[in-house]
């Protein structure tokens, strides 16, 4: 079989969101020789770009979304320990840190944001909701994050998000982060006016402005 | 019906699952698995149903639902369960009227069948639009509450002590809510309607404890008003939640159920928006003890509840629950056009042809994606209260076309909407008359477009 028509096997067992499909055709990739990064760069990413076209079209949606990313992450758990186990290095776009603000409950768009960043290749760090600005802060220092992004979608919490760019600010840190904001109450406007790296108004959006920020 | 402290028992002996397995191995697989089994279908091109038989089945299926996946406490991460039964006695026990208000204004609002037209339903005007002046506030909710025709109002939201915002949780929130109230109360006692109903109580409180403080009696929300309780999407039942139930069933008040399904989120497409919606109408009665319901469905990118599948989606929840609950329900229409604008208008006509046909009540929508501070026009609000009243007058059947041809004028628009206007822009800050020319005539335009299209809306 023709590594053509492996990437096809591939691609298209992450299109489906089946996980056992795409186990076993890591495993016949790797077991036929093909170097794990060709298996990830040339089979799962281009199944993943697909979904993702998919899901920005509404022919799926978040459930299909998570499937998928689900998949992807078990075939990551077989090829990260052959990747190292041939000496190669992770090969990360960025480290993302993300989590709704303290005082807001919401996680729905800032799941689906997580699930992009992750199937576009970013290492993302989720917070959860109702996070303390300090632990934002914290986990960027520990995991030493590219980018911090920050949800909030009701108007009386978008404070918080101005709190984690101002306590960046105290520290003499706010150089090290990219900090970029979102959720249903924010506008280019207010991320302006906070002095945030950047603001999306869709999750889609937020993959294209944060690659540009890490590039 | 099991009883409230039962209810609250449940979110501690359920079995213990996290978030993610809850969403990824009980809601979604459970969700998908009841829309095929009652094949719950939209063929993509209707707006608003007239088939009964499917229907039921969503109706169906919602029951299916929270008997099989159950609601989420996230505190205790535990999955509250009801059994089959359980949920269908509530079902059969649910509130079919909510009654509203002080004195002479103190009216009952009921819950609506499909293709009712001999009745007047309930009309609910407002919204909690961010308004940046006390004036512009009181000015906002007088001129609502002063239209004839209105029997419930929402009031907007102010936010700000000394010239900044309150901080949520913080003790400013209280005094910011304390005080919405209080402006609220004195624009309808300027309005010389006193008794008034508010039922969005209320926008500037996100915590309990500011809704808990602005039911003390010198603040002036009162059981007659309405107080809404959400489920934090998808099917979260939060402490917080149950925080509010506890205590305004201990106070007798008017209770609104409030739920905003995601498009696109865990809930999926039309179908599972359908479903949900009504499952969580069903669950805003058992759980939550509504009076009525407040049904938000949200488009999870766009923010707006203007499109065709999700119009498609929401009229058939309140059809399901029309035919096989009674309980009261008002939907909130999030639209995509700004304030004044025509967009905003076709909109709201073809919502509210959809959703009042289908068993809702009357209310009025506001701006979404274009929504800006003091974009509460209530003219708009009287207008779109004629244009639900004139919509009452017709079938889902009658009413069909006349939607598929009022949505291409704004379906394309959804993604980049018109911006609107303020309250400012519109009227003469002392007499309160419209004075925008542009205003009035894209209102005109509507009317008479409407007129041609076969649905007339009178000026009442």
């Amino acid at each position: 079989m023709g590594n053509e028509t492996t990437h096809e096997q591939l691609k298209q067992s992450i299109i489906d969101q089946d996980e056992n499909a795409v186990l076993e055709a890591v495993n016949k990739a790797l077991a036929d020789g093909m170097d794990p990064r060709e298996v990830i760069d040339k089979g799962l990413l281009p199944g993943l770009n697909v979904i993702g076209e998919q899901f920005e079209s509404e022919d799926i949606f978040l459930p299909e979304l998570m499937q998928a990313a689900l998949a992807f992450q078990s075939a990551m758990s077989v090829l990260e320990p052959a990747i190292k186990a041939a000496g190669g290095a992770d090969e990360k776009k960025g480290t993302i840190v993300i989590g709704t603000v303290k005082g807001d409950l919401h996680s729905i768009g800032k799941n689906i944001l997580k699930l992009l960043f992750e199937t576009s290749g970013f290492e993302v760090h989720d917070l959860g909701i109702d996070v303390d600005l300090f632990k934002f802060i914290d986990k960027a220092g520990e995991v030493n994050a590219d980018i911090i992004a920050i949800s909030a979608l009701l108007t009386t919490t978008l404070i918080g998000q101005r709190d984690v760019i101002d306590a960046l600010k105290d520290q003499g840190t706010r150089d090290k982060y990219k900090v970029i904001v979102g959720g249903g109450a924010t506008t280019q406007e207010w991320a302006d006016t906070i002095g945030a790296d950047g603001w999306s108004g869709s999750a889609y959006d937020a993959v294209v402005l944060v690659t540009k920020l890490v590039s | 019906m099991i009883d409230l402290i039962e209810v609250f028992d449940r979110a501690e002996v359920g079995p213990l699952i996290s978030e993610t397995d809850y969403y990824m191995k009980r809601y979604v697989p459970k969700l998908a698995e009841v829309i095929a089994r009652h094949k719950v279908k939209w063929d993509k091109e209707t707006i608003i149903n007239t088939d009964d038989d499917l229907t039921d089945r969503v109706f169906q299926a919602a029951v299916d639902l929270l008997a099989e996946a159950g609601a989420y406490c996230p505190e205790t991460n535990r999955v509250m369960q009801f059994t089959r039964d359980e949920i269908l006695l509530a079902c059969s026990q649910a509130p079919r009227s909510a009654t509203f208000g002080e004195d002479r204004e103190r009216k009952t609002m009921y819950g609506r069948r499909p293709d009712t037209t001999g009745d007047r339903p309930w009309v609910h005007v407002g919204g909690g639009i961010y308004t940046s002046d006390e004036q512009i506030f009181m000015d906002t909710v007088e001129k609502m509450a002063s239209f004839n025709i209105v029997d419930s109002v929402s009031v907007p939201s102010i936010l700000h002590l000394r010239g900044k915002d309150s901080r949520v949780r913080s003790p400013q929130e209280i005094l910011a809510a304390c005080k919405t109230v209080r402006l609220a109360r004195e624009g309808i006692r300027r309005s010389g309607r006193a008794g008034l109903p508010i039922i969005n109580g209320i926008s500037a409180a996100s915590q309990p404890a500011s809704m808990f403080a602005a039911t003390y009696p010198d603040f002036g929300l009162r059981p007659s008003d309405g107080f809404l309780i959400d489920f934090l999407s998808e099917m979260v039942v939060g402490y917080e939640a149950l925080q509010k139930v506890a205590f305004y069933n201990s106070i007798s008040a008017n209770i609104g159920s409030t739920s905003t399904p995601l498009f696109g989120g865990y809930a999926g497409g039309a179908e599972g928006v359908a479903v949900t919606a009504t499952c969580y109408m069903i669950m805003g009665n058992l759980i939550f003890r509504g009076t009525y319901h407040y049904n938000a469905p949200l488009h999870s990118k766009l923010h707006l509840s203007s499109t065709k599948p999700l119009i498609w989606a929401i009229a058939m929840s309140n059809a399901a629950i029309g035919r096989n609950m009674g309980y009261p329900m008002v939907n909130l229409p999030y639209l995509g056009g700004g304030s004044g604008t025509k967009q905003y208008h076709y909109e709201m006509a073809c919502y509210m042809l959809a959703i009042v046909t289908s068993g809702g009540n009357v209310f009025s929508g506001h701006p979404a994606m274009a929504v800006q501070s003091d974009s509460l026009v209530p003219d708009d609000h009287k207008f779109h209260a004629e244009m639900g009243l004139a919509a009452a007058k017709l079938t889902r059947a009658e009413a069909e076309p006349i939607a598929q041809k009022i949505f291409p004028l704004f379906g394309d628009k959804l993604k980049d909407p018109d911006k609107g206007m303020t309250f400012q822009q519109v009227y003469d800050a002392k007499t309160k008359r419209i004075v925008n020319s542009e205003y009035q005539k894209a209102m005109d335009d509507v009317r008479s477009d409407l007129a041609g299209m076969g649905f007339a809306v009178p000026v009442l």
